[in-house]
């Protein structure tokens, strides 16, 4: 039985350490060193603190990365001034995927001509010492996005940085972001990063972890998404990680955000729990629309106004947020800025103190509860005492499977469409082992949609449709 | 009868895979037989699986633009495996800005393409052309019988 344990704790970590840290490009990274700098990080610059501060509605996170230190200094500032509770920096793509040479050429290069030939900033290139300097005087915490499967140096060079909120995953960044990173080594990985975040975290002040739940943000039932969730934060709790937050994309059916983002609360705590990892604390992360943007500014604002109503309305604590450029590119810092503000304005203006229920809303939970715990039950009772490897092995046998992941080891058995109120209904459940009353439900609620209208219509038409929903 | 074999893949270092997927439901939905090499192809990957499965076409796809640079010899990598008379269809977003349509199928056709959808809207096109040209159309192209 694969059941998550503390003795899957990652051993002699300290020794790890020195290899990752012994290459150049760690610019004399010092445990010690790292370790004291963090004790005197104000406390405003921790994730648990931010979070503990009452509050009436979710607090924002913006994204942002520019690759040359000024423009992401002033992008700090910028949307520090604009009210942004959480700073973000997110990294190049070169860096995600450990092309530190090219990241580096490509910085120079960028230097030279004062243009941006990266679509992020290059942490390991910069290096601690100089990113340390972005964010001094800065009393938020400032959040780590990125989607890299190896990610070892990248978090060593981050937590020495002061930033002590890591986004990612074995699974949620492989999956959704690589075409061929082998998921062993990733979720073997991730166990090096969860255990530095913890080693490098105290009772006051832990270095929080957060799981990316979107994942390729096309088509995702609720149900794979909250399994993902609930399995990243066993394993970061193994790992002796303190503070985590599970995340979910906006699904497109409100119906299905509040019953997806209500039942991601309730079983993380409650598998958390069940293996002895109650004391990990937990929060709920919502993402605006991560699939294709409307070009057009208006209906991108209207969107991104919605999408911030709903996270008042499921209670999420915190809320990333889109602009109204997403569909056009990297988007100028003052654009950025007035995105904060127009998501402060609406959870503000749409307080919603109680969470709202409904028939629709029940049985929406009572489905998704049904369908997440299947699947995590089968994965409990695979053979063996491992559990990141019973993970790996619910991969490759497609238990787990999610819609329009590019990886090469995807299942892609498992096909997804919208109902009629907008909710992801699984249309065939390839191998996720959901039983089968499940699966004539889910065949039911779709019923609904194909018998309105577009009875006739080919499968890969309205899987487009479905996916350009907000389009 | 056995059913028309279509290698699909997307060219380049794009990882956009969602026109792919859908690319291959659409395809298989029509009743091909789909072998799909997903993202991050090489122009050679694309001809070595064709002649792996003895394929009757080859769907290219790009949507970051990169087609340009990796497309410009693409039929020589088939001639070079004996693969002469194999369709070829291109479509995406294959260039990088805003070009004229004549302009950008010119450029393809250029390539040794058959046929060239830029920013097509629906896919059902390119299907159906499809079907088109492998009932009669391999011997459109000049000087050569139609194959399989």
């Amino acid at each position: 039985m694969a059941k998550p344990s503390a003795k899957a704790r990652l051993q002699g970590i300290e020794r790890y350490r020195e290899q990752v840290l012994s290459q150049p490009l760690a610019k004399g990274i010092s445990p010690d060193e790292v370790r004291h700098y963090l004790a005197k990080l104000p406390q405003g610059r921790y994730p648990t603190v931010a979070y503990g501060k009452p509050r009436s509605g979710p607090l924002i996170q913006p994204r942002g990365g520019f690759p040359l230190f000024e423009a992401q200094h002033r992008l700090t500032r910028e949307l520090d001034a604009a009210g942004a509770d959480f700073i973000p920096l997110t990294i190049d793509s070169y860096t995600r995927h450990n092309q530190y040479d090219t990241a580096e050429q490509l910085l120079r290069r960028s230097e030279n001509e004062g243009k941006n030939y990266l679509n992020g900033y290059p942490l390991v290139s910069h290096g601690y010492a100089l990113t340390r300097e972005l964010y001094s005087g800065l009393n938020k915490p400032v959040s780590l996005r990125h989607g890299t499967p190896d990610a070892r140096l990248l978090v060593e060079v981050a937590i020495a940085s002061g930033i002590v909120e890591i986004e990612g995953g074995g699974i949620c960044y492989c999956f959704p972001y690589s075409e061929g990173f082998p998921l062993d080594r990733s979720l073997l990985y991730w166990q090096y990063v969860d255990r530095l975040c913890a080693v490098n975290s105290t009772e006051e002040a832990p270095i929080h972890r957060e799981s990316f739940g979107p994942l390729s943000a096309t088509l995702v039932p609720p149900a794979i998404v909250v399994a993902i969730q609930v399995i990243e934060a066993l394993l970061a709790a193994e790992q002796g990680v303190r503070s985590f937050a599970v995340s979910f994309g906006q699904t497109g059916s409100v119906i299905q955000d509040i019953a997806t983002a209500h039942i991601l609360k309730t079983l993380t705590r409650e598998y958390l729990r069940m293996f002895g990892f109650e004391s990990m604390q937990t929060y709920l992360v919502y993402h605006q629309w991560m699939g294709r943007f409307p070009p057009e500014r208006a209906k991108a604002a209207a969107l991104i106004a919605g999408s911030s109503v709903i996270a008042s309305i499921i209670s999420a604590d915190k809320i990333v947020v889109k602009t109204v450029d997403e569909a056009l590119g990297i988007p100028d810092s003052w654009i950025n800025a007035d995105a904060v503000d127009t998501v402060m304005y609406m959870c503000r203006t749409f307080p919603c103190p109680q969470p709202l229920t409904s028939p629709l809303i029940e049985r929406e939970i009572a489905l998704i509860e049904s369908e997440t715990k299947s699947i995590l039950e089968t994965i409990f009772s695979m053979p063996g005492d491992i559990f990141w490897h019973s993970v790996f092995q619910a991969f490759q046998l497609g238990f787990v499977d999610i819609p329009f992941s590019p990886h090469a080891d995807n299942a892609n058995k498992l096909i997804s469409m919208r109902d009629s109120n907008g909710s992801i209904r699984i249309c065939d459940r390839g191998n996720v082992p959901i039983c089968d009353e499940d699966a004539e439900q889910e065949g039911v609620l779709l019923q609904s949609r194909l018998n309105s209208n577009k009875d006739s219509e080919p499968t890969y038409k309205r899987l487009l449709s479905d996916i350009n929903i907000m389009v | 009868m056995s059913r028309s074999r279509v290698v699909i893949g997307v060219i380049g270092d794009d990882i956009h895979i969602v026109g792919n997927r859908i690319m291959q439901l659409a395809l298989e939905e029509s009743g091909f037989s789909v072998y799909n090499l997903r993202t991050r192809n090489r122009p050679e990957r694309f001809a070595q699986a064709a002649l792996e499965v003895n394929a009757h076409a080859v769907f290219v796809s790009s949507l970051n633009g990169e087609g340009e640079y990796w497309c410009s010899d693409f039929r020589k990598h088939f001639s070079d495996v004996g693969l002469n008379n194999i369709l070829l269809y291109v479509g995406g977003n294959i260039v990088v800005g805003k070009r004229r349509q004549e302009e950008v199928i010119a450029l393809f056709k250029g390539f040794g393409f058959d046929r060239v959808y830029h920013q097509l809207s629906d896919i059902r096109v390119a299907i159906t052309q499809l079907e088109e040209d492998l009932k009669h159309g391999q011997a459109k192209r000049e000087g050569e019988a139609a194959g399989n």
